[in-house]
Formats: C-alpha cells, sequence, structure tokens
C-alpha cells in the first residue's frame, strides 16, 4: 500500500514539475518568436579584394550579393547577364582563376583573392578575342542576350579539349542555353577556334 | 551604347551582323542595363492562392527592413486614370488592372511591389510580406474541363459533311499539346523614369516601342509624345514582348509613386505566370479522301486556354483554310477559361499548333492510302489559289520546297512500310510536314540622314529582337544608295524614331524594309536638287542613276560627274540632308493573297528500350520571297526549327490541379532544346523574289520554320516504329507506351 501511495504521491510530483517545466520553456519559445518575428535583421556588408578584367578591386558588398549582381548592379559591367539567377541557363558564365563559372550561383563573399574574367575583358584591347571573331563570322548569335556566356563557355570548352566533334561540342556546350536556338552558327565558332 | 558601335566599326567584318561587336563585347545595352542615376529596385510579391480575394496584406516587417522605399499593393498605389473605374479598365484592354483590384484570378498574380535601394534589400524585403486572403474554387484543369465547353463555329463553312460523309478513307482522330512557355533567355524587364509631372521615359524590354508607348499614355492620360520608350537590344521574344504586361505597368507605378528611376525585372519563375504562353489545346481532325487521294473534306475542332478574366482565341483552325484545297470544311472552336495568367501569340501563333494536326492526320492518311507523303500533298495543295479569299497567290513555292527537301534528306531512302530500319536498339525514320503563314505587312517608317562626316544613318522605331533588322537595313541602304556599309549606321527601338509596327508576325522586314527603299529613293532625288546647283546634268536624274560613295555622289555610273561632299555641303543650309518614309500596303491586297511556306523533313531515330527519340537529321525549305540578309534569315528558320524540336520532344508547362500551381516553375522544371538536343539544322530558300508584296519582294520567316516541325518529327516517329503519336510533346514515356 505504502509503496502505492509513495508511489502516486512520486508520480504526481514528477508529473507535476514536467508539467510546469513544459510551460515554461513553450512561454519562452513564444516570446522568442514574437521577439523574432518583429526584429528584421539588418543588411549586413563584407569588404572583398577581388581582380576583374585585370584590374584589382575593392568592393564593400552585401553579403547576400552573387557575382552577377555585384557585375551588374555595382560596376556597371552588364555584359554579364541574368537569365535565370538559378544556375539553368549559363547566360552569367563567367571564368574565375580560369575556370568557367555560374556566376549567379557564386557569392561575392566567396571571391577574396579571385581572379575575375567578364566578356569584358575578353578582348585585347580593340583586338578581339578569336571566338568573339568567331561568332560574328559564324553568326552564332541572334537576339544576343545568351552570347556572353556562351562565347566564356566557348573559350573554356576549347581550353579544356572537348571539341573532338559536333556531339561533343554540342555536349559540353549543352549547359548554355539559346532560346533563339543559334546552336549551329555557336558550333561552327567553336570548331573554327578549335582548328 | 548605340545598335551599331562606332568606335569599332572599322573592325567589324563585311559578313557580320551591323550590331555584332556590340554583342560578343557584352556592350549592348538590354533594357535592365542602362546607366540611370538614382535608380532603385523593384522587386514582387506574388499571390500564394489561385482564387478569391485579397483580405489583409502584412508590410510592417518589410517596411522595417534596411533600404525599403516604399511598398506599393492595392491599398497604396499613384492614380492610374485608365484603371479608374471598371468601364475603364475594360476598355484600356491590359488585361490585369494589377493593384487596382484585390481579386486574384491565378496563382503567381503580383500582389505587391517592393521599392528598396538594392536588389537584394528588395528581394529580402520582398520575402517578409504576408497576405490572408478568402479563397474561393479555382480551376486549372483543361483536360477535364474542354469537354464540357461547347464548340462555336469558326468561320464560314465551306461546302457540307454530308457531301464527303461516305469518303473511301477517313482519318479520325483526336490531338493534344501541352502549354509552352516562350521564355525568352532576357527576362522582361523596364526601367521607369518620370522626367516631369507628365513625361515618362521607360527601357523596356518589348518587340514594339510604339505600341508600349501608345498603351502607357492612354492608362496615364499623357500624351503620346510624352512616352518614351527605348528598347535598343532586346534579349528575344517569341511573342511575349507583343503586349505590355503587369510588370511595365508597376514600374512606371512605382516611379511615379516613390519620384525617382525605377527597375524592375521579372524572375525567371516570374516569366511562367506573367509574359503568357502558348496555350493548352485539344483538336479533332476529321479526313476524308476518295480512292485517287483527294482530300474530300475535313472537320477540324479546336479548344485551348484562356484566363478567367481576359478572352484569348489564337485561332487554331486558321490554317486548316490556308494550305489545301477543301471544297467542304467546317471549323469549329472553343476557348476555355482557368485560373492561369493570360496566354499570348507563340511562334507561329495558332497555325503550329493546327498544323500539328492537320500534317499529322494528312500523313496517316497517307498510309491508308499507301501513297508518298509528299505525292499525297502535292495533289491536294492549293497551289493557285487562297482556298479561302480565291484570290491567286502572288507567289506560292511550297511544290518546290517540298522537291528541294526531299532532294536534300534522299526522301528516297525512306521506307513506306513503318519499322523497317533498325540499328542495334534504335529504330530510324523519315518524316516531313508543310508549315504556312500568311504574308503581312503593315504601315512602316524609316528615315535616312546624311551628315557631314559622309556617313548613312538610317533610323525606326522598330525593334531588331535578333531577326537581323538591324542588318537588313544596312543592307537595303547599301543596296538603294550604293554607300559602302561601314558607312552606314543603323538606329532603332526607340520611340523618337520614324514610327513603326511590332516586330513580330512574320512581317517586321517586309513592312519595314519599303520604308527604308523608299527612303533611300527621297534622300537621293534630294541630293540630286542640291548637286544641280553645282552641276546641270543632275536636274532631271532620276533616283535610280545616283549613287552614293564614301567621298561623294555620282550620276549614272561611278565616278561620272562625281561631286565630292565637301563640295555639296557648300550648297545646303541644315546640319543633315535627310529623308523620311512611310510605306504601306496598297491595292496590291485587293487582287493577290500572300504567304511565305516551309517543307520540314527529318530523320529521327528512336531507342526501343528507352523510348528517347533523337533527330538525327532536320532539313527545313523555305519560301521566304527575296532573302535580304542569308545568313541571319537561315539562322532564323534553324532556331525556329530547334523550337519545333523542343515542342515535340519535350516542352510542357502542367498545372497542379489540387493547388493551381505551374509545375515548369525554371529551366530545370520547364525543358526547352539545350544545344545537344538538336542535330546542325541544315536550311535553304527558294529565294525569289515576290513582285507584288513590297519593293524588295520579301515575305515573312519567322513563323514558317517551326509551324511544321512538331509534325514532321511525329510523322517520322510512326514510320520509324509505327507508333502514331498524337499528343506533345511525345516524352519517352508515351513512345513506351504508344
Amino acid at each position: 500500500m505504502n509503496e502505492q501511495t509513495l508511489s502516486r504521491r512520486f508520480f504526481l510530483k514528477v508529473s507535476g514539475a514536467f508539467v510546469a517545466l513544459a510551460a515554461v520553456p513553450s512561454t519562452v519559445h513564444a516570446f522568442y518568436q514574437d521577439v523574432k518575428s518583429f526584429l528584421v535583421p539588418p543588411k549586413e556588408t563584407l569588404p572583398t579584394t577581388l581582380t576583374i578584367n585585370k584590374q584589382p578591386y575593392k568592393v564593400t558588398a552585401d553579403t547576400r550579393s552573387t557575382l552577377l549582381d555585384l557585375l551588374r548592379e555595382e560596376l556597371q559591367l552588364t555584359g554579364t547577364k541574368k537569365g535565370c539567377d538559378h544556375g539553368q541557363c549559363g547566360a552569367c558564365t563567367v571564368h574565375v582563376d580560369g575556370q568557367r563559372v555560374l556566376s549567379c550561383l557564386t557569392l561575392t563573399a566567396m571571391l577574396p583573392g579571385k581572379t575575375v574574367t567578364t566578356i569584358e575583358g575578353l578582348a585585347d584591347g580593340e583586338k578581339l578575342h578569336p571566338m568573339q571573331q568567331a561568332f560574328i563570322e559564324c553568326d552564332g548569335f541572334q537576339c544576343g542576350y545568351c552570347t556572353p556566356g556562351q562565347i566564356m563557355s566557348a573559350v573554356a570548352c576549347v581550353n579544356e579539349g572537348h571539341t573532338k566533334s559536333v556531339a561533343e561540342i554540342k555536349e559540353f556546350m549543352s549547359g548554355n542555353l539559346c532560346r533563339c536556338g543559334a546552336y549551329n552558327g555557336i558550333v561552327e565558332a567553336i570548331q573554327k577556334v578549335a582548328k | 551604347m548605340e545598335f551599331f558601335d562606332n568606335e569599332l566599326s572599322t573592325l567589324m567584318p563585311a559578313e557580320g551582323r551591323v550590331e555584332a561587336i556590340a554583342k560578343v563585347t557584352g556592350k549592348g545595352k538590354y533594357a535592365a542595363e542602362y546607366t540611370v542615376p538614382g535608380v532603385c529596385y523593384a522587386v514582387l510579391v506574388t499571390s500564394s492562392i489561385p482564387a478569391g480575394t485579397i483580405k489583409a496584406i502584412q508590410v510592417d516587417k518589410a517596411k522595417r527592413a534596411t533600404g525599403v522605399i516604399d511598398i506599393l499593393y492595392h491599398q497604396n498605389k499613384p492614380v492610374v486614370p485608365g484603371f479608374a473605374d471598371e468601364t475603364k479598365i475594360r476598355e484600356s484592354r491590359v488585361g490585369l488592372p494589377v493593384f487596382y483590384t484585390d481579386k486574384i484570378y491565378f496563382k503567381g498574380q503580383p500582389i505587391a511591389l517592393v521599392v528598396a535601394e538594392s536588389l537584394e534589400e528588395a528581394t529580402y524585403a520582398a520575402s517578409l510580406i504576408t497576405a490572408d486572403y478568402t479563397a474561393e474554387v479555382f480551376n486549372v484543369d483543361f483536360v477535364k474541363t474542354h469537354p464540357s465547353i461547347p464548340l462555336k463555329a469558326a468561320g464560314k463553312e465551306r461546302g457540307t459533311v454530308d457531301e464527303w460523309s461516305n469518303a473511301i478513307h477517313i482519318v479520325e482522330a483526336e490531338y493534344t499539346i501541352k502549354e509552352e512557355v516562350h521564355n525568352p533567355m532576357e527576362m522582361h524587364a523596364t526601367i521607369a523614369e518620370w522626367v516631369g509631372d507628365n513625361k515618362v521615359k521607360l527601357y523596356e524590354k518589348t518587340q514594339g516601342v510604339n505600341s508600349v508607348q501608345r498603351v502607357i499614355s492612354g492608362l496615364f492620360s499623357i500624351p503620346r509624345e510624352n512616352v518614351e520608350v527605348i528598347s535598343e537590344f532586346v534579349g528575344g521574344g517569341f511573342g511575349s514582348g507583343l503586349r505590355v504586361w503587369s510588370n511595365t505597368l508597376m514600374a512606371v507605378m512605382a516611379s511615379l509613386q516613390v519620384k525617382r528611376p525605377v527597375k524592375l525585372m521579372l524572375t525567371r519563375p516570374q516569366m511562367f505566370s506573367l509574359v503568357g504562353y502558348r496555350p493548352e489545346s485539344w483538336q479533332k481532325i476529321k479526313l476524308g479522301a476518295d480512292s485517287s487521294g483527294k482530300f474530300s473534306g475535313m472537320i477540324h475542332q479546336a479548344k485551348h486556354t484562356t484566363s478567367v478574366f481576359e478572352n484569348f482565341n489564337e485561332n487554331i483552325t486558321r490554317i486548316a483554310r490556308l494550305v489545301y484545297d477543301f471544297k467542304n470544311l467546317k471549323t469549329e472552336s472553343a476557348i476555355v477559361p482557368l485560373n492561369l495568367g493570360t496566354p499570348t501569340w507563340m511562334r507561329g501563333p495558332g497555325d503550329c499548333t493546327g498544323d500539328f494536326a492537320i500534317e499529322s492526320a494528312i500523313d496517316e492518311l497517307s498510309y491508308k492510302l499507301n501513297e508518298d507523303p509528299i505525292a499525297l500533298r502535292l495533289k491536294n495543295i492549293a497551289l493557285k489559289n487562297d482556298p479561302e479569299s480565291g484570290k491567286p497567290w502572288s507567289t506560292h513555292f511550297i511544290d518546290e520546297c517540298l522537291e528541294q527537301g526531299a532532294t536534300k534528306i534522299n526522301w528516297k531512302n525512306r521506307k513506306q512500310t513503318p519499322g523497317q530500319v533498325t540499328e542495334g536498339d534504335w529504330q530510324i525514320g523519315y518524316g516531313m510536314a508543310i508549315g504556312m503563314w500568311t504574308s503581312g505587312r503593315t504601315q512602316a517608317s524609316a528615315s535616312i540622314v546624311l551628315d557631314k562626316s559622309g556617313t548613312i544613318i538610317v533610323r525606326t522605331a522598330m525593334t531588331d529582337i535578333g531577326t537581323g533588322t538591324g542588318t537588313a537595313m544596312q543592307n537595303l541602304a547599301h543596296e538603294s544608295l550604293g554607300m559602302p556599309k561601314n558607312k552606314i549606321k543603323v538606329e532603332l527601338g526607340n520611340s523618337n524614331l520614324p514610327p513603326a509596327p511590332s516586330q513580330g508576325g512574320s512581317t517586321g522586314l517586309a513592312s519595314l524594309g519599303g520604308a527604308v527603299m523608299d527612303a533611300a529613293t527621297l534622300l537621293k532625288q534630294k541630293l540630286a536638287t542640291y548637286a544641280a546647283a553645282i552641276n546641270a546634268q543632275y536636274k532631271d536624274a532620276a533616283a535610280a542613276d545616283i549613287l552614293l560613295s564614301e567621298n561623294g555622289i555620282s550620276y549614272k555610273q561611278a565616278n561620272a560627274q562625281f561631286i565630292s561632299y565637301a563640295d555639296l555641303w557648300k550648297k545646303v543650309d541644315e546640319p543633315t540632308i535627310e529623308a523620311e518614309a512611310t510605306s504601306a500596303p496598297g491595292e496590291e491586297r485587293q487582287q493577290f493573297a500572300f504567304c511565305s511556306s516551309a517543307a520540314h523533313f527529318c530523320i529521327v531515330r528512336v531507342h526501343s528500350k528507352t523510348g528517347k527519340v533523337k533527330v538525327d537529321r532536320m532539313v527545313c525549305v523555305a519560301d521566304g520571297g527575296k532573302i535580304i540578309n542569308e545568313k541571319p534569315a537561315a539562322n532564323q528558320v534553324s532556331g525556329a526549327a530547334v523550337g519545333g524540336i523542343g515542342m515535340a520532344l519535350m516542352e510542357e508547362q502542367q498545372a497542379d490541379v489540387k493547388f493551381g500551381s505551374l509545375l515548369g516553375n525554371d529551366l530545370a522544371g520547364y525543358h526547352f532544346a539545350v544545344n545537344a538536343d538538336a542535330p546542325i539544322i541544315e536550311v535553304s530558300f527558294i529565294d525569289k523574289p515576290d513582285p507584288n508584296i513590297n519593293q524588295m519582294g520579301s515575305k515573312g520567316l519567322g513563323e514558317v520554320g517551326i509551324i511544321g516541325c512538331a509534325a514532321a518529327i511525329a510523322n517520322a516517329i510512326y514510320n520509324a516504329t509505327g507508333k502514331r503519336l498524337r499528343n506533345l510533346p511525345i516524352t519517352p514515356d508515351k513512345v513506351l507506351l504508344g
């Protein structure tokens, strides 16, 4: 009997304590949620030093800023295009340390010390890069919006050595969408430069 | 940057486009890329339900975010006179009266617009906005709904159905095509800036600056000339840029509200719901033929989606009245309102859809008759007269397109019995189809200016969306004047320039070319008048006898009676010599009917285990009259065929019937053809001038490159496998289950 009573008492005490404990954190939690919903985190910036088209840049960018938005909205380098902002179309392709990279999936904060080349940095002064020249001669574009990304990828495609056949070029250029469908000229231009 | 690059012009290879350097160097400015001092950024918040009413919008939290300037929504917006009441909204014909309604018609409808100092700030603040709705019943299910919507006559019935109901050969089948979305690579964007109380300047992604000007001036009750629209570089359109959509209106409203220039670029997901699409469709064809293979009659029925707030009818059965000589023809159609954005014209609108069904049915008939599908078509094509109006075609060379295409693809190697050719697990087949489009022409203006540096500038308000309009203007001016091409600049895509129609419906060059040539004639006449003061020989000179060169003008032949520009300018008081001309269709439209056409031939391989379809070869022979720029023209047609491959095999937008959301919401969820999906497209032209359409003899090209393409692929799949697939896109699952 005693055991049973003790046991009941023990049960009541313990469960009471649990109820009390449960009540406190839930109030705190709700309070925390209230505060959180009221507070809006302020913008944060981060100074970053990087090289773009052989020029040193010291930028203080919003920590949320992508390389693409930095180029287009802050530095007026609008040759790099925004086609999806999701890494699905290739229009924003630039070179980072010589590799093709999607600038919409690259935060500026990831780039200290890196070397970026955009379409504006491809020509040697007024002398066009052979790939730019080939795109003109082969009419490798129509509206021209995907073109800077196509050219940056095309240069990388040649450097990577993926130009052994039409099929290989097509495969390795399939991350760069062209809604005008100017694929004939794009392939032809790459073949011309790869020779 | 100007359309034509001044600084780099001498480096341009002769065969390149006029704007080529601007495009390959990234210097050409598209709408969102102009530097406008003081610009702020707008980001949209869209509805999370597909139908209902907004009860409340919570913007307080967003207002406290860094950099936020203002938030527009239905309870905080500037006065738009064109949206003052229900009648005015209807009359404005802009579709969605954005911020002037609390009604939700589709998921993704704009409900608020955050304006902030930077794009990141506006994007973050937009994520903090929430809304309460009273939800209502919605419907996005075309397949379930369309049977309950009755068909109505679409055009006058020819003959009777009774006359051929007991035809010897009948093909009767239903066809469906899923919704397709334009998705030009440049997302729709606007920078709007009010300069003064009743003047606004827009850098705009559009296919027609004058149409934007008209809509904005009407809505905001300001004179048309007070709306300046600049669209020098346009990153594709395919029809989505033919209308003024809510994003443009919101940018103009926001700029008015915050009294600063505002930039609004849609996100890719927003491109799927806010700027139109090719509607999902259902069709039924009943086609009859006699024992000789002559068509005895056709019934063509079609239905497609529209929005619940606007009627859009793209006239799918129009092409039934255009191509073949049907003595008996009945066409019926209906539109099905759903809780989706409004559809709009997309490359080859209506005809592309209708043609797929008709050309598939004819292919099916050819197997029933055991007759070559080319021969069957040639027997029935209305080659002499437009079957609808009875007028003679001015020119029509579809027969030659068929002949050339068949030779190019080695049609004689095709097996008449399907499923005969295999290569390992691949089945190989040949297919073909034809497409047509009426060649339109509308009024357009252009001017040509000679300046004191000896440079020619050709101007028009028309845009160049990648079609090569600017290059054609340069070519035409060069041909008419004799001036070397590197001395001819082009300015276009600006509402301050001579007015022109939108770039669309395959009418751009056909409309504008005449104006350029007329302006060239006028300019030469003006020059002759000035020259006559120096050399009397020029007094009665016909414009055709005047030639311009880099240094001066001559009479009848190069260097004869030469007068240098330096001498000429001594007789001229003006700073420039300018001639403007307007050209428009005339009497010839009463006498003749006009059309462009194309024949598509392809070889496909179909994998018997996976159902994958690969287009091995695609040949397109097109009749677009005289070709002005061969390279860009071929590029345009091959690009259209790439679009056709997408339509046939992969492009598919679906709506989630339970939640009303779009499943294809980005470029991972909605596929169009990438480089590896298309073979090298083989394009050629008949290239014979049409003597009646305009001064150049050029007909339109933009649409015919896609129209027959999907049917040619489906027909080739049948030839390869014996499976008749009537529902687009033909994805591997449909091939395996077919």
